[in-house]
């Protein structure tokens, strides 16, 4: 059984925790926090025997074989480099770092180390991500024109407040701001479509109202981008106003094309208007009805398999992982990729500095690379 | 003498500031996270024209960072905390939180903090039907089974025990009940859940141990003045509803629902479920009500505050009086 340790004890730590369990590939033996209530919080409720204040004495206490790094972005360069130095694997929670530089620093060390590092791209592996990713391995859906990806946040929500009532909270320190520790999981389902060379083009603005706090006022709540990369273009809404809170994707082929919702957990194929007439159209609501009906009933095999967890995207993607740290398969989310995503992150921010140092309420585009 | 009251704006931070003036203590600080709610010190200061109210604003998660808030502070009522989020985020804001404001406390030789702690410490596993539950009833000694809100406020308690030991300033400890008024939630757990356009009644014939806001600020004020140091209060209301009383009350004030109600019987086995339920699919539903957390939400046990009355509270709202404003409030909240 391997060894596991946690850095960084805040809320998503449970969530790897639970699923480092679940999938039964480690034993998480020792967690670690510079604040060592948090450290004392997470050990005490999980019944983990291990609680540190100083990563270096748990790496050196400890043995670790995989070290999971679940803090701020701004240290996961520092963190990596002495997990690495220990022998470790790691997993990072997204942000991958705080810049593409970084990130390639942390893969280059990981390479010479000869360790594995993965990173907290879920919901590649949420079921309609895994059901799409068959799609396109079979060739169903034909070349790849476009994808449309939505995600929403809520700025009223525990994790919202937080931000928004807080000026020194660590979201404020990223270049990118709220938008910097989302884009991951705006980009991690698109990336694998682009190439190398990826043109883009952003529009963001603060929709809300003022509060008072420059700081808190800085943040934009509101981005549109495009993306192009040779023949496949991405359009990305990134919105904090938008109700219910979206979190889908569609993908557009040229043979077909499908809808992923990745809150209700369903793939739906665009319909087909095959027969003709007017009549022909009757046909069409009935046809997606069916499919999505077929979405709920494999929905509820996935649950009676206790297969529907919160975290279950989680879950798959810890047990690639840990089978790529175990030399039985591929990096779940390869560097290349992982790599390629920070560098449209970084792209994308710039483009958001830039509208948000221009514009006095009202939005400008921006060509940020080409 | 000057009182800094934390977490000010709070639903029973604001009626803490009101009982303290109410009571003569007219020389003020209040802490705000960002800043007083719209109109609240304007409206204080028109109450009681006599009020000396500064406001101070500050993040406790930032540890030192609010030392000067305390200078010239006498005594302290430590009321802010985190009431929901996940676990960990509910921990940060109540026990580093608290950590940070016990040790400032203690460096600027503050001479008496009152906490406003929980029931939610109390151990109840051993109460039987008929019991009292008081200032006597032990706290846990860690607190994890009572879920998350019961871990943070009980290693909040047993932290301030620490710190005062440390430094030497008095403690008084107020533990509520429900807290409950206009401006306050509408259904506590232990009344039942909505799910599914049902409501699941739970509770039935126990006591729910609720305290009217302005009650429940009034006791605070009282004993941060006047308690003995080291004493530690429950905090309830006389003449306190059942939780199917508080709900028939609900159904014929506020709004209608279509109620299920669930014995302790099945409700136990329920829990049971839940627990193994969650154990074989390893989370994919939460077991959010335990045995432990049901057996001490049906157990007819009573309710004593004695020690309050001792101090020289008493209750300043009838209950009846406090339920009625409180429906029609949250009837007026209802969306047309």
């Amino acid at each position: 059984m391997l060894r596991v340790g946690i850095i960084g004890c805040g809320k998503i730590a449970d969530g790897h925790v639970e699923q480092i369990r679940a999938i039964g590939r480690g034993e998480v033996v020792a967690v670690c926090d510079r604040e060592p209530l948090m450290a004392e919080q997470l050990a005490v409720r999980m019944k983990i025997p291990g609680r540190y204040d100083d990563a270096a004495e748990m790496f050196a206490k400890e043995r670790l074989d995989v070290v999971h790094i679940a803090t701020p972005p701004d240290s996961h360069l520092f963190l990596a480099k002495m997990a690495f130095a220990a022998g470790c694997h790691v997993f990072m929670e997204k942000p991958f770092a705080l810049t593409a530089l970084q990130t390639r620093e942390i893969l280059a060390l990981a390479q010479q180390a000869g360790r594995k590092a993965g990173v907290n791209y879920l919901y590649n592996y949420e079921t309609p991500g895994l059901e799409l990713e068959e799609l396109v391995k079979k060739g169903t859906l034909g070349e790849i024109v476009h994808l449309d990806t939505n995600y929403g946040y809520n700025l009223a929500g525990d994790y919202g407040l937080a931000v928004m009532t807080d000026p020194g909270h660590w979201v404020h320190r990223l270049p990118g701001k709220l938008f910097h520790n989302v884009l991951d999981h705006v980009l991690a389902k698109v990336i694998p479509f682009l190439g190398d060379e990826i043109d883009t083009r952003v529009l963001a603005f603060r929709r809300r109202g003022p509060t008072g706090s420059a700081i808190v006022d800085a943040m934009p709540d509101e981005l549109r981008f495009i993306l192009r990369s040779g023949g496949v273009t991405v359009s990305g809404n990134v919105s904090a106003h938008g109700r219910p809170v979206p979190h889908t994707l569609k993908v557009v082929g040229t043979n077909d094309s499908v809808e992923l919702d990745y809150t209700a957990r369903t793939l739906i194929r665009a319909s087909r208007w095959s027969a003709p007439s007017a009549l022909g159209r009757q046909f069409m609501a009935w046809t997606q009805a069916k499919q999505l009906a077929g979405n709920g009933r494999r929905n509820i095999t996935r649950f009676r398999k206790y297969e529907f967890h919160y975290f279950q995207c989680m879950r798959v993607l810890l047990d690639r992982f840990y089978d790529a740290v175990e030399g039985k398969g591929p990096d779940p989310i390869p560097p290349e990729q992982i790599l390629r995503v920070c560098q449209v992150i970084d792209q994308i921010v710039e483009g958001v500095n830039a509208c948000m140092a221009e514009q006095n309420g009202n939005g400008t585009a921006k060509e940020v690379a080409a | 003498m000057k009182i800094l009251v934390t977490g000010a704006g709070g639903f029973l931070g604001k009626q803490i500031a009101r009982s303290l003036l109410m009571q003569g203590q007219f020389d003020l600080r209040l802490h705000f996270r960002n800043k007083a709610p719209a109109g609240f010190i304007e409206s204080l200061l028109k109450e009681f024209p006599q009020a000396q109210i500064e406001t101070a604003a500050a993040n406790l998660l930032a540890r030192g960072s609010f030392d000067a808030m305390l200078q010239g502070v006498d005594g302290v009522i430590h009321a802010a905390a985190g009431m929901k989020g996940a676990a960990a985020d509910m921990f940060a804001n109540t026990v580093m939180g608290s950590r940070n404001v016990f040790e400032a406390c203690g460096k600027t030789g503050i001479q008496r903090i009152t906490l406003i702690s929980s029931f939610a410490v109390y151990k109840t596993d051993g109460m039987k039907p008929g019991d009292t539950l008081g200032e006597d009833t032990p706290i846990e000694p860690v607190g994890v089974d009572k879920g998350p809100y019961g871990y943070a406020k009980t290693r909040q308690e047993h932290m301030f025990m620490e710190f005062a030991a440390q430094y030497s300033f008095e403690t008084v400890i107020l533990r509520p009940g429900v807290i409950y008024g206009p401006g306050g939630g509408a259904l506590s757990p232990r009344v039942g859940l909505k799910a599914m356009g049902l409501f699941a009644s739970l509770g039935n014939g126990a006591l729910l141990p609720l305290t009217y806001v302005e009650n429940c600020a009034d006791a605070v004020a009282r004993a941060a003045v006047h308690a003995p140091s080291g004493s530690a209060f429950a905090v309830t209301d006389d003449n306190i509803p059942t939780c199917r009383q508080y709900l028939d009350g609900y159904l014929k004030n506020v709004q209608k629902m279509r109620v299920v109600p669930l014995s302790f019987g099945v409700f136990m086995w329920v829990s049971k479920k839940l627990v193994a339920y969650n154990k074989a699919s390893k989370g994919q539903m939460p077991a959010v009500f335990t045995p432990y957390v049901v057996k001490s939400m049906y157990t007819p046990i009573r309710y004593s505050n004695e020690g309050l009355k001792r101090i020289g509270w008493t209750q300043r709202v009838p209950t009846a009086d406090g339920l009625s404003r409180t429906y029609a409030w949250l009837k007026s909240q209802l969306p047309r």
